[in-house]
């Protein structure tokens, strides 16, 4: 160890001046303007943690080194997320990983963010995320619409977001502009990041640079190349359906692949209803290895005990688990069944677009 | 129901009855069609349904099973079913499904839909117009 532990160390180094030479390392791998200033962000928060540990002279060759760790990352990162994502503060405690200690502490930071919400948004969160109750219903009840409760739900959990990692980080947030910066992050809301300068305050502040990563992994899903439909009665089927051929008609999709999608959608999101009752089907635009569309169905249902037998079942045999699901693998050209008992059902199905 | 636009509508035309879809239908909405569209067929005593889908892009395991159970009651019930306006690329998915529709008598449009109703015979099913 350095300087690092030692309270007094020399002054921070300027992260600032690295930013030009991030800035063209990643542009020249990442093309997509959004995503390589996310990539840029991300590279700073790493070299600012570390920068103390690193030799003065070589911290320009340590945020070259990060910023190509970053970007050859960017696609695992993207699949680990797009597994996690939603898992990431739903309410239930993830997987213990090691130990029960560790669990019970992330349990204990949910409860303690819960703490900091008011009791409306508390009610709204809970009656929708652990009750199940659609926005529709809870529109009905504030005398709302269904798209305002929607964004009153994600303004919600970009909050309650914030509140855990803080919350789990043990930290009260040293300045006035914590808060505002860590929601805009969480939130993935690029205008209001700017408003409150976010990336300069991730540069001046260590809490927030530390507990940004973790929100500036998620930012990066709210882009406008993926659709979430929250799944609860059989008019979300439909919904979900109707969103998915929309979303891939932009990449140009046939008309006759635009109806497998919205049929194979249709398919495994009355699966959710039918046995689930609560989940979600998350469509998303690929753009590598080449344009296609994928779809994730997620569900916290009982799971199939079976998913071999589920994936035999024909329509024919009305008998038998009648998942669909053997159906909705014909549309689509890949497709995959995650399934765990008292847990929940994943099915991922993607489907290339044809040259 | 919500009001606004009817999401189904069925005619009576002579001995026949001719339900249009105009929209999606969701699960609910797809069952008591079935349910409306079998009272009418016993309160009418009709001969013939035709049932015009072409305003639907999906036609879904629910929704064809549903179809296939109406023509099988209406069957039952001495009316003969077709379906109408089945669009190419949703033939090519309930194909692709793996749904056997060998029970669906299907003519292109209403029109060849009235023709076959009118027609001196029936056709036998596995010379119809089905798609499988
Ligand atoms: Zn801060």
């Amino acid at each position: 160890m350095r300087s690092g532990n030692e309270p007094d160390s020399p002054a921070q180094p300027d992260i600032t001046s690295l930013i030009p030479l991030v800035r063209r390392v990643v542009g020249a791998r990442v093309h997509e303007a959004t995503v390589a200033e996310d990539l840029v962000q991300e590279t700073l928060t790493r070299v600012l943690a570390t920068a103390p540990r690193v030799e003065p002279g070589l911290l320009e060759s340590y945020a070259i080194v990060t910023a190509r760790n970053v970007v050859s990352s960017l696609w695992r990162e993207q699949d680990r997320h797009r597994r996690n994502q939603h898992r990431v503060v739903d309410l239930r405690p993830p997987d213990p990983p090691d130990t029960d200690l560790l669990a019970s502490e992330e349990q204990g930071a949910v409860t303690r963010a819960l703490a900091q919400l008011s009791e409306r948004e508390r009610h709204l969160l809970l009656a929708h995320e652990v009750n199940g109750r659609d926005t529709r219903s809870l529109a009905g009840e504030q005398g709302s619409t269904a798209g305002a409760v929607a964004a009153q739900l994600n303004r919600i959990r970009a909050r309650l977001r914030v509140e855990y990692l803080l919350a789990l980080d043990n930290a009260e947030p040293p300045t006035d502009r914590c808060r505002p910066v860590l929601l805009a992050l969480s939130g993935g809301d690029r205008r209001r990041q700017r408003e409150v300068d976010a990336g300069r305050h991730l540069l001046e502040c260590e809490l927030c640079a530390r507990l940004s990563s973790p929100l500036l992994e998620r930012g990066r899903q709210g882009r406008d190349d993926e659709v979430c439909i929250p799944i609860h009665s059989d008019g979300d089927i439909v919904a979900a359906r109707q969103a998915a051929r929309e979303l891939a008609a932009r990449l140009g999709f046939s008309r006759t692949d635009l109806t497998l999608i919205a049929t194979a959608v249709s398919e495994v999101a009355r699966n959710i209803v039918r046995f689930a009752e609560a989940g979600e089907v998350v469509v998303e635009l690929l753009e590598r290895p080449r344009p296609g569309v994928r779809v994730v169905a997620r569900d916290t249902g009982p799971g199939i005990a079976d998913v071999e037998q589920a994936m035999r079942d024909g329509y024919s045999t009305y008998h038998g688990l009648g998942l669909g699901l053997p159906g909705a693998r014909r549309l689509m050209d890949e497709f995959a069944v995650a399934s765990e008992l008292g847990r929940g059902t994943t099915v991922t199905m993607t489907k290339w677009r044809r040259r | 129901m919500t009001p606004g636009p009817k999401l189904v509508s069925i005619l009576r035309q002579g001995p026949y009855l001719i339900a249009s879809v105009h929209t999606a239908l969701d699960d609910t909405q797809m069952t008591r069609f079935q349910e409306d569209l079998i009272e009418q067929i016993g309160r009418h005593r009709s001969r013939g349904v035709i049932i015009d889908v072409a305003a639907l892009d999906v036609l879904d395991s629910f929704a064809t099973r549903t179809l296939r159970t109406i023509g099988e009651i209406a069957r039952l019930r001495g009316a003969r079913t077709i379906i109408v306006g089945i669009q190419p690329e949703v033939a090519f998915a309930i194909v692709s499904l793996g749904m056997s529709t060998g029970s669906l008598e299907t003519a292109l449009d209403l029109e060849e839909g009235l023709t076959y109703l009118d027609g001196p015979t029936w056709r036998e099913p596995d010379r119809a117009r089905a798609a499988r």
